[in-house]
């Protein structure tokens, strides 16, 4: 089967997006953008100053209120339009993604379908922001009412493993109920945000209305110190959540900060297995386990676990690894050579705690692509929980394999995590899945689903060290992160 | 000859593709019986056909355009490309009855691709195996018609 074509081969030197022009950045450094299948640079992305980012957030804040006088069915009709572009590119947003991030291309429409999502669900706004009121609720003749209203420049900083979705949790739902906003994409996948942002452009957003600064931490911590930022939203691993939730507050922002993740998928002995492994298998590898939701632990109760094992190794060993532009692969790279070394390192340390690696994924050569920061599926048996395998977060394609005898014990394992992003059972008994979902503490729990991945119209977010904040992305809880509500009492003489 | 690349079934997108190129080879074939002299008689079926097979692919672009959900993204691995395969070589000079043969074989072997598609995309997405299922008729009902020809 032949590769679908990439959309470039070198989409060059990025530049920002500020007050509706596209602009070279002054601050003269660039980094590669690689390519995590092949190794070879696809264009360079610039490291911003704090000036260029103050100028991008002043851009925001000049804006910020001719679109806040702007209705909100008008507003929405300006994502409708973006909507529909967004549809005739469907394709070429998710083979970019698949050239700089490495995921498979059904993972990548998948991820462009769940970002159109957003934008269809932010489109609800004039729905989704309106107050209410009370007739004589203040006394005789004084009316009471609550409006919701914008609040000014907001800003997301985002991740590297979805490329396209993760800075439509948020922006669109600030957009929408009034505010501007500033967007910091992943330096190490900054492309695809930077084409979608094309697609903005076209249709039809006042300058200034969104904006895009690419660079690092410079450009983070600018946002978090200036004043006229009025909340973060941010999505990466653990310390930089901490960091972030904690900078951004001292500063007096609102902040909503997704950290990292320990997964368990707990399987009953009543599970029906061959359902249960197909469902699991994508919640282990897809996106060679890079997913904040990725399934990580596997927990095995009584003597489900032999048969459960096999199966899934059997099953884990036809996982076709490879480029994801060609559509029969399962499984592409981990992001970088950093990120894999990472990964390594976690199979070698469970080796040595005395763990026995069933399916070693470490070696993997992928023919054509020697360059490729691949990691294979791993299946590693005899973990404990006290073991760091079964602790930390790997963010690779590597399950770890762990027995227990009882829901109780699994439930204890999983609370005894810091993190608290999602859980999953595997069971035909409902008394089962019932108690599961109601002591589990844990921000997304599944049932008999493995990738716990809230819609656009759902609030996302984990608990304890996977959350920092209070309101969630997406759907109504963004809504209410980016406005605030006002009191108007009333009385006419 | 219609070249068609057929991949493995082993994700949705590989399925949807193998489908589109199933439907190019139907759409290519019949448009080549539609022109073949000695199956004159059956020109207007086959373009009819032709032109069946094209909106059929159309449709499945909009499958996975739109109905594709990354939750539901499991690894495929009980459909065997082989069993699938269609001969897209079509005979030089087939009068009507050789040529309907042909093409309803095709048929034949697509309603057999749809309707194992269908179960296994029953479990993933419904929708989608609603779509499939729905192909796989219409195959038959070709089928029928080419060999009342």
């Amino acid at each position: 089967m032949a590769l679908l074509s990439e959309v470039k081969k070198d989409y060059g030197k990025l530049k920002n997006y500020v007050n509706g022009e596209w602009i070279d950045s002054t601050s003269g450094k660039y980094i590669d953008i690689e390519n995590p299948t092949t190794g070879a640079s696809i264009g360079q992305v610039p490291m911003s100053s704090a000036d260029e980012t103050k100028a991008a957030i002043d851009a925001a804040n000049e804006a910020w209120w001719a679109w806040r006088e702007t209705p909100p069915i008008t507003r929405a009709r300006v994502f409708f339009k973006l909507k529909e572009i967004m549809e005739q590119n469907f394709e070429d947003i998710a083979r970019i993604m698949v050239q700089e991030q490495g995921k498979t291309i059904d993972e990548a429409r998948g991820e462009t379908r769940r970002t159109i999502e957003n934008v269809e669900t932010a489109a609800g706004i004039p729905t989704l922001m309106m107050g209410y009121g009370l007739e004589d609720g203040g006394a005789e003749g004084i009316d009471e009412e609550a409006v919701i209203s914008p609040l000014g420049v907001f800003a997301a900083v985002c991740p590297f493993n979805f490329p396209a979705m993760i800075p439509y949790w948020f922006w669109p739902y600030a957009v929408a109920a009034g505010n501007t906003y500033i967007i910091k994409p992943s330096s190490q996948v900054p492309v695809t945000q930077n084409y979608l942002t094309t697609l903005v452009e076209k249709a039809g957003f006042p300058p200034g209305v969104l904006n895009i600064v690419n660079g690092s931490h410079e450009v983070s911590d600018t946002l978090m110190e200036h004043p006229k930022v009025k909340g973060i939203s941010f999505v990466g691993s653990t310390p930089v959540a901490k960091y972030i939730y904690k900078k951004s507050a001292e500063n007096g922002k609102r902040v909503q900060a997704q950290g990292g993740a320990k997964n368990s998928l707990v399987v009953m002995p009543d599970a029906v297995l061959d359902r249960t492994i197909s469902n699991m298998l994508a919640s282990f590898y897809g996106c060679a386990g890079q997913r904040c939701l990725a399934g990580s632990n596997l927990v095995a109760i009584g003597n489900v676990a032999e048969p459960l094992l096999k199966s899934f190794v059997e099953r884990s060993k036809k996982i076709k690894v490879g480029y994801g532009l060609d559509e029969s692969v399962n499984m592409g790279p981990v992001i970088s050579a950093k990120a894999k070394a990472k990964v390594l390192d976690y199979i070698d340390g469970a080796e040595k705690a005395g763990a026995k690696v069933l399916l070693d994924g470490r070696k993997i050569k992928v023919q054509g692509y020697e360059k490729g920061h691949f990691v294979g599926p791993t299946v590693i048996d005899g973990v404990t929980p006290d073991m760091k395998l079964a602790k930390e977060e790997v963010f690779g394609p590597v399950v770890g394999f762990l027995r227990m005898d009882s829901m109780d014990e699994a439930l204890d394992f999983i609370h005894s995590s810091p993190f608290g992003n999602a859980a999953s059972i595997y069971t035909q008994s409902g008394k089962l899945a019932r108690d599961f979902r109601y002591r589990c503490q844990v921000g997304n729990v599944g049932i008999n689903v493995g990738l716990v991945a809230a819609m656009a119209y759902f609030p996302f977010a984990g608990y304890k060290n996977s959350f920092f904040g209070d309101l969630h992305g997406q759907g109504q809880d963004a809504v209410k992160f980016f406005t605030d509500r006002k009191v108007v009492i009333t009385r006419w003489f | 000859m219609v070249e068609c690349d057929f991949p493995e079934c082993n994700t949705f997108g590989s399925v949807i593709r193998f489908a589109l190129e199933l439907e190019k080879g139907a759409a290519g074939v019949c448009e080549e019986f539609s022109r073949e002299p000695n199956a004159a008689a059956a020109a207007e079926t086959f373009k009819a056909l032709a032109a069946a097979h094209k909106k059929r692919g159309e449709l499945l672009e909009f499958t996975r355009q739109q109905k594709l959900n990354e939750m539901i993204l499991e690894p495929i691995q009980d459909m065997e490309r082989q069993k699938y395969l269609i001969n897209t070589k079509t005979p030089k000079g087939a009068n009507v009855k050789t040529a309907a043969k042909f093409a309803a074989a095709i048929e034949d072997t697509s309603a057999k691709f749809y309707s194992d598609s269908a179960k296994i995309a029953k479990m993933l997405m419904a929708e989608a195996a609603r779509i499939m299922d729905k192909l796989g008729k219409e195959n038959l009902a070709n089928k029928a018609k080419l060999e009342s020809l």
